[in-house]
């Protein structure tokens, strides 16, 4: 049995849910709408980052993208639905592989899209407060912002895949994104900013001053990722389905 | 030849034995009906068949090989454990076609197979708009997808209505006659009747019986037969005379047990008794089924005291 029948049909089975279709479309949406809505406040002080506003969306977009992750997953994990699929694929590694992949690929095009749609949106809305920002960095921030988004949606699934459920894993992640991370979000430095959100959002940043920089913070984050897509193909693998 | 083959399987799940040294083998051309009461272990049994969960111990292998191992393994195994494992938000074609591409099967078979299971007309409706028994439906369709030589259906009958219980009765003979090896389970008893030939019977995880249908049943109920003539009274004294243990019920009709209609027939009519009714009772599966399992359901709190056990284990 080769990898692309497998991938084929993990691939059928993200894009028959709507659902899932309708979490992509989210990221994009609710990234470029909110960061459009921070462009508009021009009340920005001392320490406006342009780049960052014009990817403030992305604290929206990547509660859609990990939502995204976690439901291609558990969706596995409702009424046998997995036992089906190993019954049709029973080397696990192989499955689990397709699966990340099935997830991974379009959370990346969405998330480039996304940072595209973003950079455009946001550099119109902020207009000449965004005059010191150079295409670099606003490419920069675009291709970081869709990496950022699939790693997260990565980071997502390898937790369902551990925890089997989207509800244990969203009442985990969100909480944590939304409020966890705002709070520390004052306190910089330390190990907070390894936290893999902070960690791969400072690649959406102008400039920096913690230890990490845009791609060793982004690697944070894969490694993050990496680690749980690691413990979640283990439990696949190890565990009753 | 496609048998599937369980050797000194076990499987505990934390101190619990769910499947308890488990030896047996499903042999192709029949349909093996699948018998126990609830916890006895026979889906546990068709996971491990499945290689989807771990056994504890002991091996099961399909066609000589651990179902794992086998490539594209849903055109060697189709099998239904459960009804509700299709995503209600995806149509039933949708959740074929996924099924089929992970096995290169051709999509005319996904269109073959819900023709076959009645579902061509709603095949592109969502499966929560499905009832249990159209969602059944698309499960055995899942499990003939592969065109497999090998079947194993958990409860394939599970809200299925008179008309789906007629044609999964169908579907089994078929596949039996097919030379396909098709193991069943079921907790219906009649409906059971209906299409096995053979039979595997667990009890608390251990083998109570590993037998044709038709001698499971004449090894442990006797033969009845119930006899009514005009005048009652003398019809008993006869039978008594000749050792017969008749019991009389309200309407004047005998049961003699452990009798032939023809002993009692020719009985009756040598004494010169007019025969009104004459019918022989067999034996069914469910009286079988019930002596043999009274002792070993698990949740039943006294052994029955009535009669030793024959179960084999």
């Amino acid at each position: 049995m080769t990898f692309a029948p497998v991938l084929h049909a993990e691939w059928i089975k993200i894009r028959t849910l709507r659902s899932l279709v309708a979490g992509l479309l989210a990221v994009l949406l609710a990234t470029a709408a909110f960061s459009a809505l921070a462009g508009l406040d021009d009340s920005g002080g001392q320490d406006f980052d342009p780049l960052f506003s014009v990817f403030f969306g992305v604290s929206f977009g990547q509660i859609a993208a990990i939502t995204f992750g976690a439901q291609a997953v558990a969706a596995e994990f409702r009424g046998g639905a997995l036992r089906v699929s190993l019954a049709a694929v029973p080397r696990r590694g192989r499955w689990f592989a397709a699966k990340v992949v099935a997830i991974g690929v379009p959370a990346l095009a969405v998330g480039l899209v996304t940072g595209l749609v973003s950079l455009l949106v946001g550099k119109a809305v902020l207009g000449t407060r965004a005059g010191g920002l150079t295409w670099g960095e606003g490419v920069r921030g675009a291709v970081g912002c869709g990496l950022y988004l699939a790693l997260m949606a990565l980071f997502a699934a390898g937790l369902t895949a551990v925890l089997r459920s989207a509800v244990a894993t969203l009442g985990i992640l969100v909480p944590f994104l939304l409020i966890v991370s705002f709070v520390i979000g004052g306190m910089s430095g330390g190990a907070a900013d390894f936290l893999p959100d902070r960690a791969g959002q400072v690649v959406l940043h102008e400039t920096w001053d913690g230890a990490l920089g845009p791609w060793t913070g982004l690697m944070v984050t894969a490694a993050w990722t990496a680690a749980a897509l690691a413990a979640g193909a283990w439990s696949v693998r190890r565990r009753d389905a | 030849m496609t048998s599937i083959d369980v050797q000194n399987l076990t499987k505990e799940y934390g101190g619990r034995r769910a499947v308890d040294d488990l030896t047996f083998s499903v042999l192709p051309g029949r349909v093996t009906g699948f018998l126990g009461p609830n916890g006895a272990g026979k889906s546990t049994t068709m996971r491990l068949v499945l290689g989807l969960d771990r056994p504890t111990s002991g091996t099961a292998t399909v066609g000589g090989r651990p179902y794992a191992s086998h490539d594209e393994p849903l055109r060697q195994v189709g099998a239904l454990l459960d009804a509700g494992a299709a995503h209600g938000s995806r149509t039933a074609r949708d959740h074929l076609r996924a099924l089929a591409a992970s096995n290169r099967i051709c999509e005319r078979r996904v269109d073959a197979v819900l023709e076959e299971s009645g579902l061509a007309s709603v095949a592109r409706r969502r499966v929560k708009t499905y009832s249990l028994g159209m969602r059944q439906r698309l499960g055995i369709a899942a499990a003939l997808l592969g065109d497999p030589p090998v079947v194993l259906l958990d409860e394939p009958s599970n809200g299925l209505d008179p008309e789906g219980i007629i044609w999964i009765r169908e579907v089994l003979r078929r596949l039996a006659r097919e030379g396909r090896t098709v193991l069943v389970s079921s907790h219906l008893m009649n409906e059971t009747a209906s299409f096995a030939d053979h039979l595997v019977v667990l009890g608390r995880g251990r083998l109570l019986a590993d037998t044709p249908l038709r001698e499971f049943i004449h090894a442990r109920v006797r033969p009845r037969v119930r006899v009514r003539t005009t005048d009652g009274a003398a019809l008993g004294a006869l039978l008594a005379r000749h050792g017969h243990e008749a019991v009389e019920d309200a309407d004047g009709r005998w049961t003699v047990p452990h009798a032939r209609v023809e002993d009692i027939g020719l009985l009756a009519s040598g004494a010169g008794l007019p025969i009104l009714e004459l019918a022989a009772e067999e034996g069914t599966l469910e009286q079988a089924y019930l002596d043999l399992t009274a002792a070993e359901a698990e949740f039943t709190a006294v052994p029955s005291p009535t009669r030793p056990q024959e179960a084999r284990s």
